[in-house]
């Protein structure tokens, strides 16, 4: 306990006294704070560096009202109004938006107060909120997607509201796994359409670097490994806006210090649910899973599990172009150039395969038997 | 509860679920599918070709029983025109060993095979219980795992046969799968999931055809065959598969009983799209030794509950040599640069070379397994042998970006 | 509690073999084979199943101290199959599955040896 010991000075500034350990350095709240600010700059270098002179980049920040994205949020605003004080370049500016977390977790977390503290906060900023099934509104095509991807399992009803459809939909989806894969990609495409309308060349996603390498090890595990790279790597994504991950270098227990010393984001922050105890293994979802995994070993192995994330940042975008792909998911129909594999010739036991792929095919509403 | 009608002939009782697609089969439907994919994999793959001399690599064990059991049944079937054989390495683990080469003997009856048995002491001079004797338990599956590769490999040469088949079923590759993506591993992600072990550095060919089977159909398959089989874990490697990749891939398995297919299906595209520049890393190095490192007969491909901590050591060590700027160095004193052909064509130019003392393929001057015999020879156990092997690749930059971010954080 | 007076035909004890194989045996005494006799009810009233089964293993065959090599969450060890007169226990309704007279349980371990 830092409190305890005798008063010590950063390692950094060698003048205030240290508050935080990080990377097994003594900081001051201040220069922790700049440290975690530049891991996250060096990140976005390019956009500043086209756009010091010519039009500005316009970039999206989705927040979940979680620890990293509102951590993610406090980096660029505070960097934003320090070089608008200062009359430097912005280089890129950002948007931000609020999928109303109410409308997405089952258990209808309240987060009123959190997002008033969020527009109190950031007073000049473009905040737009949204619901999870303005989906139908911003991706008018993703009804028909539903009723073909999840057959006879979900009958739309056009008199229901908005609201009524999407959890028709997603009632129709049987396993935790699955829900939560197909949630994700609905939320993916709502946020991408969000993008293209207000004008935003790319997206910033606040995942941690646990939280990359529990995306990327769940994402192999559901057949998804040709789609880490724009899951998890920086780059384009199949819809023509850039995802852009800059939390990748920090660690969640990290962005869980930078909160404790931001007093500002205790009041935005819906803290996350503590890992519920008595779950089976077999009734977690794929991704929960892999984020246990990743917590658990990240504390005996913080290497490796860092490791995973900057692995599949390596891997190359894939380059068939005009290759077919999936109409719910947008990745590629069968397998990436260069991957004689019969996995998929296996499972071509329907025709709905023509439409959606590997990943999307296993998370489809089960036939009856 | 009611018998469930197979999914297939609607007629026999269902006694299997299968993990990929949730069918219900019958005993008889179950053992016709599962061999009958086998076969569509061997056909889409071109894995042989008629009047090839096969020698399959038999421990006794579940799945290379299995392996050498639908291969006799399709061999026969499909009239491939096989010359088929069991090759058994025998590691010389009293106790161990024993019961495992009876098995192979009775199977070698019972498939009407030739069998080879090559031991450990002919081909080394050295038997696994004295290899133990001197180095302790701890680390003697290294040694293992080093001589059981070329062992197969030896073999088949002596036997003058090309092809060697082994019974790596879908959850060894998809356990290979994650240990890459664990290790950072991008030339063996790569490679690692193919069906035939590329081998531009040996002339011995090894394939793979039990490459898309589940794990628990094997195990059904041979429970609903009768198949004589023998089981148990090595002395030396108790619950070695204990807090593994083994335990997470079961774990997926159980909540969605398809993944480790799935898996199979993303390793094999990542593989595809795993920068040019870097697939041949290494590879002149490992190709013919690789295929699980520290994994022995009676695990097959499977991790061990420690490969964890090596990876992890490995990594830190890679960290500290980053920041020093100083290449890391292998025991052997060879510098380790990444094979970068400016096309990757390069690496593959590469030369084969032999062991200078025995004349086994390797990249190196000396063989691996010729390493492990000077330090066991010289009483000198745990020489040099990297165990987390494939980490010399890690991003260059880094340091670069390291050193910069120390600068501006010092600066501002 | 029990309900003695409404002991019918049904509520003789249940003999039924249990088998473990694949290196479960190992755990076992190194033997394949067991008979064990299971009460018509337990104290509850309710039949022997699965999980009854499990405990009962675990309670009076193992010689084994690691428990978790064939226990973890209260059920089987994933990747260790259960057969129920040879069909997979899935088609049986796994751990809720009551126990018959005469029936044979499979343990198979996927987890060793290959």
């Amino acid at each position: 306990m830092p409190a305890k010991e005798p008063k010590k000075s950063c390692m950094e500034c060698n003048d205030a006294e240290f508050e935080l350990t990080v990377r097994k350095r003594q900081l001051c709240s201040l220069c922790f704070r700049r440290f975690i600010a530049h891991k996250v700059q060096s990140r976005l270098s390019v956009y500043r560096a086209f756009g010091l002179d010519g039009p500005k980049h316009q970039l999206l920040l989705p927040v979940s009202l979680g620890v990293s994205s509102s951590v993610l949020m406090h980096i660029l605003n505070s960097d934003r109004q320090n070089r608008l004080s200062n009359g430097r370049p912005l280089g890129y500016d950002f948007k931000i938006l609020v999928i109303e977390p109410s409308t997405i977790a089952a258990t209808g977390v309240p987060f009123d107060q959190n997002y008033e503290a969020l527009q109190k906060n950031l007073p000049m900023h473009d905040i737009t909120r949204i619901p999870f099934h303005s989906i139908f509104d911003y991706v008018p095509e993703v009804n028909d997607i539903m009723q073909e991807y999840a057959g006879s399992k979900f009958i739309d009803n056009s008199t229901q509201s908005n609201e009524e459809r999407l959890a028709a939909f997603r009632a129709s989806i049987s396993t935790p796994t699955s829900r939560t894969d197909v949630d994700n990609i609905l939320l993916t495409r709502l946020v991408v359409e969000f993008a293209k309308k207000s004008g935003c060349e790319s997206v910033m996603w606040g995942d941690s670097d646990s939280r990359l390498a529990a995306k990327a090890l769940a994402g192999v595990a559901k057949g998804r490994g040709a789609s880490l790279t724009w899951q998890v790597s920086d780059g384009m994504s199949p819809w023509g806006v850039r995802f852009e991950y800059p939390l990748r270098d920090l660690f969640k227990a990290e962005l869980l210090q930078y909160e404790s010393v931001c007093a500002e984001l205790s009041d935005i922050v819906i803290p996350d649910q503590p890992p519920s105890e008595n779950v089976l293994t077999k009734n977690l979802s794929i991704d929960e899973l892999m984020l246990r995994y990743v917590q658990n070993q990240g504390a005996k192995y913080p290497g490796v599990m860092a490791n995973v994330a900057r692995t599949a940042n390596k891997l190359n975008p894939s380059t068939s172009d005009n290759a077919p792909t999936c109409s719910l998911c947008a990745s590629l129909l069968g397998n990436v150039e260069g991957n004689s594999g019969v996995t998929v010739a296996n499972q071509a036991e329907d025709n709905h395969s023509s439409q959606f792929c590997y990943g999307c095919m296993r998370s489809r509403p089960e036939k009856l038997c | 509860m009611a018998p469930t009608a197979c999914f297939n002939c609607k007629e026999a009782r269902a006694v299997i679920i299968r993990p990929k697609n949730r069918h219900k089969l019958c005993r008889a439907c179950f053992i016709s599918i599962f061999e009958t994919e086998v076969h569509e994999t061997i056909i889409g793959t071109n894995l042989f070709f008629p009047g090839e001399r096969v020698a399959i690599g038999a421990s006794g064990g579940k799945d290379s029983t299995v392996l050498a059991a639908v291969l006799k049944t399709l061999n026969e079937r499909y009239n491939y025109g096989l010359d088929l054989c069991l090759l058994s390495i025998d590691e010389g683990i009293r106790g161990y060993r024993d019961d495992s080469l009876e098995t192979v003997k009775r199977n070698a009856v019972q498939y009407e095979m030739p069998l080879d048995i090559l031991g450990y002491s002919e081909l080394y001079g050295w038997t696994m219980d004295q290899v133990v004797e001197q180095v302790g338990k701890k680390g003697n599956c290294t040694y293992c795992g080093v001589f059981r590769r070329q062992a197969l490999d030896r073999g088949a040469a002596r036997l003058g046969i090309k092809h060697v088949v082994t019974g790596h079923n879908a959850d060894d590759v998809a356990e290979t799968v994650m240990m890459n993506l664990l290790r950072g591993d991008l030339p063996r992600l790569s490679r690692g999931t193919s069906i035939v072990t590329s081998s531009d550095a040996s002339d011995i060919k090894r394939s793979k055809p039990l490459k898309y089977a589940y794990e628990k159909e094997i195990v059904l398959y041979a429970h609903h065959r009768q198949l004589d089989y023998f089981t148990t874990e090595c002395i030396y490697s108790p619950e070695a598969f204990r807090g593994s990749a083994r335990t997470l891939i079961k774990d997926l398995e159980k909540i969605r009983p398809s993944s480790i297919l799935d898996i199979v299906k993303s390793g094999e595209d990542m593989a595809a799209l795993v920068p040019v520049e870097v697939r041949g890393a290494g590879k002149s190095k490992q190709s013919a030794e690789e295929e699980s490192a520290g994994g022995c007969g009676s695990q097959n491909g499977r991790t061990s509950g420690g490969e964890m901590a090596a990876m992890e050591e490995q990594l830190a060590q890679n960290d500290e040599a980053e920041s020093l700027e100083t290449e890391i160095k292998l025991p052997n004193g060879s510098r380790v640069k990444p094979n970068r052909g400016p096309t990757g064509k390069a690496v593959k130019a590469q030369t084969i070379k032999h062991c200078e003392r025995c004349n086994y393929i390797s990249s190196q001057r000396i063989c691996k397994a010729c390493t492990l015999l000077d330090g066991l020879n010289r009483n000198r156990p745990k020489t040099a042998i990297e165990v987390g092997v494939g980490m010399e690749d890690e991003e260059s930059s880094s340091t670069l970006m390291r050193q910069m971010e120390r600068a501006q954080l010092s600066a501002t | 509690m029990a309900n003695t007076s409404n002991a019918g035909q049904g509520d003789f004890p249940i003999p039924i073999t249990v088998e473990f194989t694949g290196g479960l045996e190992l755990l076992f005494g190194n033997e394949r084979k067991h008979k064990v006799v299971l009460p018509a009810r337990l104290e509850d009233g309710s039949k022997p199943n699965i999980s009854y089964l499990l405990k009962y293993l675990v309670d009076n065959l193992m010689k084994d101290q690691r428990i978790d090599m064939f226990i973890m969450e209260d059920n089987v060890r994933p990747g260790i199959l259960v057969l129920i007169n040879d069909a997979d226990w899935e088609l049986e309704g796994e751990e809720t599955y009551e126990l018959q007279q005469g029936d044979n349980i499979v343990f198979v371990s996927t987890l060793h040896g290959g």
